[in-house]
């Protein structure tokens, strides 16, 4: 259920529809001195939890344009619920950003106490649909506000589930009332990697959830054999079968705001401009297109 | 052999247990392989998960990782991870361990100076990572009766660390953060005790000052909650003055609160 007493915010219209690039540590004094021409900035939530240099930046960062939280940490897929001190921390650092969008993964990280540095998948069962479906419920009321929860890239399956991975989310979403994050990458890696149709799961998704996309490189782990996987690494340039895929989102959900992710081998800020360029051009096709549709 | 459908909690364990050591009830048979095997797919969430502690090991301990060599650091790190593994999303806060691990890592025990120099840099990381206070209003503090001065206790700013290491972890952690080969390769290996504060700055990230003993006694004291009047009569009664050690400690925004307590010590 959608709890009661939250606002009932639309985060779709919080973030104009254009192309933002997520903000790491390398580039703080160049966006804070030079100003580029972004529409706005998306950040790793846990890189800020504490105090110091780093906050401050962002505070600068946020004083000249709309800033998302993107968390890694939430671990919304936890059997043992959600970690009240991490919910209380994010919920500290929100207060003081004021984030436009707050969002985390469809996937767990932490079991007992131990937190594992990385987005596991989940079984996709009834069992962890009420979990999940629990777990985002607590961290909307936590936050008094919509979430977005957000496709994974998966290297595993597992044999009890009975639910697909599209279905899942979109049931998350109707439940909870949460938002979606569509990574389009994402979608072409797991589709790659377990051979699914990458246009089956972009169709269908709940289309007036989704209210932000992420694009991202990823790149092809040779194994022995000659098998290979596609590992969504954030470690270069979209990839043209993604931006192809892109394009299909558009069509499917409108002009939604579009974040380019660079993690590693981290780019020259020009390098993400670039990227955000690209999807920028392919935003305002789709806003043309849909205002032809509607004129017509 | 555990059943066939797995509770999530019993997936999230096996899987924990996969990626951390290798101990415990074995996930693979939950897992669909195909192509690529269940062992070698659980290895790319293993390789993740450990690359980003070793990552955030060698941020926080970036001197330690120069002195010691890349591949040392690393072999080091992935050594730690068998004792330790952090318990929240925060990583930031992980690696407090990391120094206590390097004084017993046997491969290490040729540089005796490598603990107190990761002592040093995790104090740092701290004062740089330590949640933001309210600043101490000097005026409150101005407006405190002069003959009630002796009953106050600080409340010390959550970025301040205080250390004691020997000498030679000192002027090498200065050497390697200035990139001094001169001062490195001068390092006297016959090492005294030397009395750190270590603070967050508005400016330039963190400061280490050097304290003399006397003061740092003091301002160790002083952090953990004494009265003013004890911890100047401690001072005293080794014959040091130390107003303008608490003038100096002020300025340096070391405290962001304190309270009056009339009761008297302790």
């Amino acid at each position: 259920m959608v709890g009661a007493g939250m606002p009932a915010m639309n985060v779709r219209t919080a973030i104009p529809a254009r192309a933002g690039v997520g903000l790491r540590f390398a580039h703080h004094r160049a966006v804070i001195e030079e100003r580029p021409p972004l529409p706005w900035f998306e950040v790793h939530t846990e890189n800020y939890l504490g105090g110091g240099p780093n906050l401050r930046a962002l505070e600068d960062v946020r004083r000249l344009y709309p800033v998302s939280l993107h968390g890694v940490g939430l671990s919304l897929g936890s059997a043992q619920g959600l970690d009240a001190t991490h919910l209380d921390r994010v919920a500290d650092l929100a207060d003081r950003i004021e984030p436009s969008l707050l969002s985390d993964h469809l996937s767990w990280c932490v079991v007992d106490g131990h937190y594992l540095p990385d987005l596991l998948p989940l079984p996709m069962t009834e069992e962890a649909l009420t979990v999940v479906c629990r777990n985002v419920d607590a961290a909307q009321q936590h936050f008094r506000r919509q979430i977005l929860v957000e496709n994974p890239s998966s290297y595993l399956r597992y044999r009890h589930s009975t639910i697909p991975e599209w279905e899942f989310l979109a049931a998350v979403s109707r439940r909870t009332g949460c938002a979606v994050l569509c990574d389009v990458n994402n979608i072409h890696v797991s589709a790659c990697n377990h051979g699914w149709s990458a246009q089956a799961y972009l169709d269908a998704l709940p289309a007036d959830a989704v209210a932000q996309i992420h694009l991202a490189g990823h790149s092809l782990r040779a194994l022995e054999d000659g098998r290979a996987i596609r590992i969504d690494d954030h470690g270069s340039r979209v990839a043209p079968e993604v931006w192809a895929l892109y394009r299909q989102a558009l069509l499917r959900f409108g002009p939604l705001p579009t974040l380019i992710e660079w993690d590693n081998d981290i780019p020259p800020l020009d390098v993400l401009l670039d990227e955000a360029a690209i999807a920028d051009r392919l935003l305002s096709e789709a806003d043309h297109d849909a205002r032809r549709a509607v004129a017509a | 052999m555990m059943r066939a459908a797995p509770s999530l909690l019993e997936v999230q364990q096996a899987v924990h247990r996969a990626i951390v050591d290798g101990v415990g009830p074995d996930p693979e048979p939950f897992i669909v392989g195909g192509s690529i095997e269940a062992a070698d797919r659980l290895a790319i969430h293993r390789h993740t998960a450990q690359h980003a502690l070793v990552k955030t090991l060698a941020l926080s301990h970036p001197v330690v990782r120069k002195l010691v060599g890349a591949e040392f650091f690393e072999g080091a790190a992935r050594h730690y991870l068998q004792q330790a593994w952090p318990s929240m999303a925060w990583l930031d806060a992980f690696g407090a361990g990391f120094a206590p691990f390097l004084e017993c890592f046997a491969p290490a025990a040729t540089l005796p100076y490598l603990a107190d120099v990761a002592r040093l840099e995790w104090a740092v990381h701290e004062a740089l990572h330590a949640p933001e206070p309210a600043g101490l209003d000097l005026s409150r503090l101005a407006a405190v009766a002069p003959d009630q001065s002796g009953a106050l206790r600080f409340v010390a700013h959550p970025a301040l660390r205080l250390l004691a290491l020997n000498q030679a972890a000192d002027e090498i952690w200065h050497a390697v953060i200035g990139e001094d080969d001169t001062a490195l390769g001068a390092v006297d290996p016959l090492t005294r005790p030397r009395w750190l504060l270590v603070q967050r700055t508005e400016t330039t990230g963190a400061q280490v000052m050097r304290l003399t003993e006397a003061d740092w006694n003091f301002a160790a004291a002083l952090c953990k909650g004494a009265r003013l009047q004890e911890a100047l009569e401690a001072g005293a009664a080794r014959g040091v003055a130390q107003d303008e050690t608490l003038g100096r400690l002020l300025a340096s925004a070391c405290f962001v609160g304190f309270t009056i307590d009339d009761r008297g010590p302790p």
